[in-house]
């Protein structure tokens, strides 16, 4: 991921992205990147969001993915042990012009959000007969 | 060692996002303390790889009634977590697998962690192993242990005379 590039067109458009007042934490969830002839898939952990808590905003080059948590515990609960926050999940990627924006989907099944980013068609790798005489 | 990625995610929280106070920050460092001397002592054999490629996060609570275990699994499939409870020692192992993308394409980042793991955890109570109720969604595992009547907390009336 270029973030000097992603900035570089930010700036250029004079577009400000507003920060994020939601007083929680924010994770960076881990991700897997795969390249098929067709499609780039990302699966990213993202454990204890309801599907509809998932929001994909591609704009200008940039996908971002976010996750909103909601309160898991309620207050009056002791803890004992704690090895991991709470917070809402979030991730942004610079995808190039090989990717078909407007065909990227996305699921949501057992805490994987898996991201279908599909190549345009020029792009795909295309086999070339070669035709004898 | 596997002691590692359970903290690789809030290593890298960004802290643009989050303003935090000295007290959250001390919080973080018992706790990051209490985990690894804690380990040193009760789950030995487990920290060193005997039991599992990956370690999941764990989460324990109380309230007067029951015990909360909570664990992040994503993409681990209910059918293949096992919850046991043993005296006062509840353990829970699974596997996760790959998606079939991974085997077929070729990989260009690599941050996710798969194959078996394990875990015990010694409960700070009695409970009533025939109650205890697990749930597995959205990639959080939820494990409910009633405390046994005998265990529970009882408050006791001071009488004036």
């Amino acid at each position: 991921m270029s973030t000097q590039t992603a900035i570089d067109k930010t700036t250029a458009t004079n577009e400000v992205r507003a920060e994020r007042t939601r007083n929680c934490a924010t994770y960076q969830p881990a991700v897997d990147i795969i390249e098929s002839p067709d499609e780039l898939t990302l699966f990213a952990d993202m454990p204890g969001l309801r599907p509809e808590d998932v929001d994909i905003h591609f704009e200008n080059g940039m996908l971002t993915i976010h996750g909103t948590v909601a309160e898991r515990q309620p207050q009056q609960t002791r803890f004992l042990r704690r090895e991991y926050g709470v917070g809402d999940f979030e991730r942004s990627f610079r995808i190039g012009e090989t990717i078909d924006a407007e065909k990227i989907s996305a699921e949501y099944v057992d805490g994987v959000l898996k991201l279908h980013l599909p190549k345009v068609a020029a792009a795909r790798p295309r086999k070339i007969e070669v035709k004898g005489s | 060692m596997n002691l590692i990625p359970w903290k690789r995610k809030e290593a890298e929280t960004s802290l643009a996002h989050q303003p935090r106070t000295l007290s959250t920050l001390r919080n973080e460092f018992d706790q990051l303390f209490d985990r690894f001397f804690g380990d040193l002592t009760g789950e030995m054999p487990e920290m060193f790889g005997a039991r599992g490629a990956w370690l999941p996060a764990f989460e324990v609570s109380e309230t007067d009634s029951e015990i909360l275990v909570r664990a992040e699994l994503p993409g681990v499939n209910a059918k293949d977590v096992e919850v046991t409870v043993s005296g006062n020692v509840l353990t829970v192992s699974g596997e996760k697998h790959e998606e079939s993308e991974h085997r077929e394409g070729v990989t260009y980042r690599s941050e996710r962690r798969f194959g078996r793991f394990q875990r015990s955890i010694e409960l700070p109570s009695a409970v009533d192993s025939d109650k205890v109720s697990a749930e597995n969604a959205n990639g959080v595992l939820t494990i409910r242990l009633p405390r046994t009547e005998a265990s529970k907390p009882k408050r006791i009336k001071v009488n004036t005379n």
